[in-house]
């Protein structure tokens, strides 16, 4: 008997898919970006800057950054998506409706 | 059973010095009516606790003060002696002569005293037949369990010092120190072991039990109890302390630094060239690395280990370049 949803599975494959490309950017973040120290660089020369355009297009492509996509944490709704809650807008207003978001109130001035 | 008596009734053996005398010398005369026997009785109870304190003395005064004025006393100690007609050991007479010194009050009245229970004391000793080695170990061991009678009569003794010394127009505190010493004689570790308890070597047993103990059915045992003891939270506050301490919850006031153990001083972090020893001196890789640093040691961030495995990550993969750099 608990007052909440209880949810043990992630909502959609589409959230699973974005969890793993999470994990795996934060394994390979030291890497990018010492790789991209290198390449970004207007001292070393072309040659190596080069190789290490290689090497980065060479890591696995869930490793970059670029592919998390910020869903709503409870339906895995792309867009709409508050980042300060990490909910969409519509399970935003059904908790704040409800009271249950803390110090968020209707406006009205 | 009547020293044990004696115990109980006296406290302050300085008091007892006008009775002993008269004892002592009813004692010398030999003529004992029934009466005096009684009140001989009476007077040897009421010694022989001061006589057990005085041996202690006497035993820490052989120890401690061997000069104190008992060369000027041992003549007296003679002589007394050869009046007494019976030979008694020349350092005992010596010692007691020195503790009666020392004592405060009616110093040949406690010389006599003493004297005379040394006397009666060896009397004892030879009635009972057994050999002055196991006697003075089984006096020793009398006075040494006696200790704790003793210091009320010492105490008493210390009291009364300490009132005279209000009296003293000099100020100098003499009193107190002595008595301080009187206290000080008596440690734990010195005398002679009497051997009544064997002494039992449990402590590896332990060691070894408590080092194999923690089986599999402990453990269960354990989680059984824990999980039967642990009672759901009554109110939110002992949720709060369950969530705390599981960890879902931070502690209040909010630390900052929470599992991060940086132990190292400032100077670790700011000033890395050191690592920077392997990596080809002039050239833009080591302008580069030097940039690198500069940004690191500006970086709050990261912890000290971190900061040196960015730069060996740097190292190695210089190196694994190396052939390259070459053609370059």
């Amino acid at each position: 008997p608990c007052p909440r949803q209880v949810r043990s599975y992630y909502v959609d494959w589409r959230m699973l898919r974005d969890v793993k490309r999470r994990r795996m950017a934060y394994e390979y973040a030291d890497e990018r970006l010492r790789i991209n120290a290198i390449r970004k660089n207007s001292i070393l020369p072309k040659e190596l800057q080069e190789v290490a355009d290689k090497e980065i297009a060479a890591l696995p492509q869930d490793s970059c950054p670029v592919r998390i996509r910020n869903r709503c944490v409870l339906t895995s709704r792309p867009r709409g998506v508050k980042r300060r809650w990490r909910l969409s807008r519509i399970v935003f207003r059904h908790f704040a409706d409800h009271a249950q978001m803390s110090g968020v109130q209707r406006a009205m001035w | 059973t009547s020293s044990v008596l004696s115990k109980d009734k006296d406290k302050s053996a300085a008091s007892k010095d006008g009775t002993p005398e008269g004892t002592a010398k009813r004692q010398k005369d030999g003529a004992e009516t029934p009466k005096q026997q009684l009140l001989d009785i009476i007077g040897s109870m009421k010694v022989e606790v001061s006589y057990r304190k005085k041996l202690q003395q006497l035993k820490a005064s052989e120890n401690k003060q061997e000069g104190l004025g008992s060369k000027g006393s041992v003549p007296q100690g003679i002589t007394e002696d050869i009046q007494r007609g019976k030979p008694l050991n020349p350092e005992l007479v010596k010692a007691a002569s020195a503790v009666a010194s020392s004592l405060p009050r009616n110093k040949k009245q406690t010389e006599s005293e003493l004297l005379a229970q040394l006397r009666r004391h060896e009397e004892t000793t030879d009635k009972q037949k057994k050999g002055e080695a196991i006697n003075i170990r089984s006096v020793k061991v009398i006075s040494e369990m006696t200790v704790k009678r003793q210091s009320p009569a010492q105490r008493g003794a210390r009291i009364s010092g300490r009132i005279s010394l209000h009296f003293d127009e000099d100020g100098r505190r003499i009193r107190p120190e002595r008595s301080a010493q009187s206290v000080d004689f008596r440690s734990l570790k010195v005398g002679k072991r009497l051997n009544i308890f064997t002494k039992t070597s449990t402590e590896p047993e332990h060691a070894l039990k408590t080092v194999s103990s923690p089986t599999i059915w402990d453990l269960e045992f354990a989680k059984e109890i824990a999980a039967v003891t642990a009672q759901p939270p009554r109110n939110g506050f002992e949720e709060m302390i369950q969530w705390t301490k599981e960890g879902i919850l931070w502690e209040f006031p909010i630390d900052n630094e929470v599992g991060m153990e940086d132990d190292a001083e400032f100077h670790e972090h700011i000033f890395l060239e050191k690592h920077l020893e392997g990596f080809p001196k002039g050239g833009p890789i080591h302008h580069f690395m030097e940039l690198v640093i500069c940004g690191l040691s500006k970086n709050p961030y990261l912890s000290v280990k971190q900061k040196v495995e960015h730069i060996e990550w740097f190292q190695k993969y210089f190196e694994d370049k190396k052939e390259l750099l070459q053609e370059i």
